[in-house]
């Protein structure tokens, strides 16, 4: 079977109701890491799944709605971090795609380049919003010693996003793989947006 | 009104080594009940999503022959368009609801704005399809808010207002209590006497013995027979396929009581009742079962 | 009042109180914004529920102010000191500016957000020519969120009644709440099946132009709404362009 674009804006039912159940795990993540306090966000494993089943198209819509809808139900400044999302959705569709999250070790360098992606979006609008902070302990730890230490503050705030990016893309990237490879095979192709009918006569 | 009409009907699911549909030919005239039956996984389902488009274009996959409703061939028509002539209705109640949509009249809507009917003919629709199915009460609530039997029925009702000259009902009852199973199958009767198609799976034989005109026995994607409930529920080879007579059936079969005129063993309680000779008003000893 | 304004003037509301400030380029627009959102807030009787939203931004907004204050790059003018920790004026005010624009983000957010219902929202962007599809998706995931929010209080509840959630190592409470995790996420994947199914038997993938159930109305208050917004945002852009010009 010959695969058409994986830029195609034609989706299918199947792909599209895949979102909401995708911005579901991202939020099951979320409360699961504060439940636990765990110095993760875990709110992307949705984004990085769906990505990964149906497109890059699809992971950037889920990664758009995613903040969307937190930021209409938690904190109004997720809107402006959509971006950021829209970037991990794309980059996990087109590693996917590409084939590199085939393997648990394709998953953990796959989760490496996701979180540079993620870190290099999110730095500027930290700048912006915050001074460059992140928020997270850990991040905003190292935040202060650079710039103690008179680090740019470009690099102040990247190293901060940096180190909390790169274990949460790692292990949502390593999540969402251990959900894909669990699903049947026969509902994962109805994600595929390039599915043809043959002729048995 | 729509005739149904099958070809030579081939299907496979993608990624799938065998056939599900295995050249099925048949004809079901307007207005008709028919019952299907078969053990778990002889192509129930696949057969009923056949003649609403799902199969195969929802799933592609590799296909044959034809389904024609009307003069619609169904492997060249847009779902979006066969459902208006059919509607068809799940097992689950639960993942039927669009989860969209946030009142019970909003949620039998959804169909009628797809379809872009004008605001006041959808209220029309609404109103009668919520009473039929006697829902009307809940029109406002939630609809996750609702029971099993009244959530199947509020897909029912969503289906009825597309206003379809067939259903399908596929084991529409199977994840219900005794009360909501019963609710629906009186919805059911209800539906069959307005004069739609019905088409129903159903694994309670008494209940396809006592509305089906005809009956479909499937068995590894095949077509055994498509016959009289009578005729079929007489056959000597039906635990072969899977399937138990209805008690009725069973116990007349042992008691090797006739229907005389037929030539075939009794179906429902009222046929057995007669044989034996019992009047309305005296209980049939067998009714236990 | 507020919560039968239409949302597209809220929506165009979110915008001037955020562009113009940037425009007039002055901590005062941005705390006089802030201050209208407050009234309207009154208003619609929902300022109060703006508090989880400014607990949630006010702790990062904290460490902020102390880290900014203490080792901001441009610090010269000592503040105060508390101790041998030394605070400086320009970092305060760097932190103050941060905080303004955070909270004016937030207040005016909260007009759409606290007084529209989602539903509504979503039927005007369709009306607006969203696709209805992503329409559909976005009135979904606005379902899903409270369902799975009293999933994972379930779960939570659970374990947090076999002493799992206090006791334990981390590694323990994790092991201890993948079973009751999992499941909730595989159903609500394999479920998509069957309910994609169920959309395009209602005609979810119909090209037709959809009609709507409920009417959309703009009451009169929305132009004298929409009005003065726009007489703002277009003194803003001649109050920018006049000190330009200077
Ligand atoms: N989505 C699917 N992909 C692949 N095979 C399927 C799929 N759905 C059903 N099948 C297979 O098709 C056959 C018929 O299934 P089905 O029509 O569901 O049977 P029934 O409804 O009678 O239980 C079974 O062998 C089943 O395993
Ligand atoms: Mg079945």
């Amino acid at each position: 079977m010959k695969r058409t674009s994986m830029w195609s804006f034609n989706l299918n039912t199947a792909s599209l109701v895949l979102i909401p159940a995708a911005v579901g795990i991202n939020y099951i993540g979320k409360l699961f890491a504060g439940a636990l306090k765990l110095p993760l966000w875990l709110d992307s494993i949705g984004t990085i799944l769906a990505a990964c089943l149906a497109g890059p198209i699809v992971g950037a819509i889920c990664g758009a709605i995613n903040n969307i809808i937190y930021g209409f139900t938690l904190d109004p400044v997720s809107f402006i971090y959509a971006v950021t999302s829209i970037g991990i959705g794309v980059a996990a569709g087109i590693l996917a795609y590409k084939g590199r999250i085939k393997t648990a070790v394709g998953a953990i360098l796959s989760g490496l380049v996701i979180a540079l992606v993620a870190t290099v979006i999110s730095t500027p609008i930290n700048i912006g919003m915050y001074g460059g902070q992140t928020g997270n302990l850990w991040g905003d730890a190292l935040f202060t010693w650079c710039t103690a230490s008179h680090f740019p503050m470009w690099l102040a705030s990247g190293l901060d996003e940096l180190v909390v990016d790169i274990p949460d893309k790692v292990a949502s990237v390593l999540i969402a793989f251990g959900i894909y490879k669990a699903l049947p095979k026969n509902l994962t192709v109805l994600y595929k947006n390039d599915q043809k009918i043959e002729r048995l006569d | 009104m729509a005739k149904i009409v099958a070809e030579h009907l081939k299907y496979k699911y993608p990624l799938s080594e065998k056939l599900a549909l295995y050249d099925i030919s048949f004809t079901i005239e307007p207005g008709e009940f028919i019952g299907i039956i078969g053990e778990n996984n002889a192509g129930k389902s696949t057969l009923c999503q056949a003649m609403v488009g799902i199969v195969p274009n929802f799933y592609k996959g590799a296909y044959g022959g034809k389904v024609l409703i009307g003069d619609m061939e169904i492997a060249k028509s847009n779902i979006s368009d066969i459902c208006k002539k059919v509607g068809i209705v799940f097992q689950n109640p639960f993942n039927q609801v669009t989860g969209c949509k946030l009142t019970v009249y909003e949620e039998v809507a959804f169909g009628l704005e797809n379809m872009g009917l004008p605001r006041s003919e959808m209220i029309d629709r609404i109103d009668y399809s919520l009473k039929l199915l006697d829902i009307y009460k809940y029109k406002d609530r939630n609809p996750f808010d609702l029971s099993g039997g009244q959530m199947q029925r509020m897909a029912i009702a969503s289906i009825i207002a597309m206003r379809p000259e067939v259903i399908i009902l596929d084991e529409p009852t199977s994840q219900l209590d005794p009360q909501g199973s019963e609710e629906v199958f009186r919805a059911v009767q209800n539906l069959s006497r307005e004069g739609i198609t019905i088409i129903m799976v159903e694994h309670k034989m008494e209940k396809i013995a006592e509305y089906s005109d005809r009956v479909m026995l499937l068995h590894e994607g095949k077509l055994i027979a498509f016959e009289t409930p009578e005729k079929i529920f007489s056959r000597d080879d039906l635990d072969c396929y899977g399937v138990t007579a209805p008690a009725y059936t069973r116990i007349c079969k042992s008691l090797g009581i006739k229907n005389k005129k037929t030539g075939f063993y009794p179906v429902t309680l009222e046929e057995t009742k007669s044989l034996i000779g019992f009047s309305e008003k005296e209980r049939c000893p067998y009714d236990q079962n | 009042m507020i919560h039968k304004l239409d949302p597209n003037s809220k929506i165009i509301y979110i915008f001037v109180a955020n562009i113009a400030p940037a425009l007039i380029g002055a901590r005062m627009a941005t705390a006089s914004f802030i201050l209208i959102s407050i009234v309207i807030l009154t208003i619609g009787k929902v300022l109060h529920k703006t508090a989880p939203m400014l607990e949630f931004s006010g702790l990062i907004l904290l460490t902020v102010a102390i880290i900014q204050g203490i080792f901001h790059q441009g610090n010269t003018t000592v503040a105060f000191a508390l101790g041998s920790v030394v605070f400086y004026k320009e970092g305060l005010m760097f932190a103050l500016g941060i905080a303004l624009n955070v909270i004016n983000i937030l207040m005016s957010f909260s007009i759409l957000v606290l007084t529209t219902k989602p539903s509504d929202m979503v039927e005007t962007f369709v009306h607006m020519g969203l696709s209805p599809r992503l329409g559909y998706v976005m009135s979904s995931v606005f379902q899903i969120i409270p369902q799975m929010t009293k999933t994972m209080a379930t779960i939570t509840d659970a374990q947090r009644s076999r002493g799992m959630e206090t006791e334990g190592k981390l590694k323990t409470r994790i092991k201890a709440f993948f079973p009751l995790i999992s499941p909730v996420v595989m159903n609500s994947l394999i479920s998509t099946k069957e309910r994609a199914i169920a959309l395009e038997v209602r005609g979810f993938g119909s090209k037709q132009k959809k009609t709507f159930l409920n009417d959309l109305q703009k009451t009169r208050y929305d132009d004298i709404f929409r009005f003065v917004l726009i007489l703002i945002l277009i003194l803003s852009i001649f109050w920018r362009v006049l000190i330009w010009l200077k």
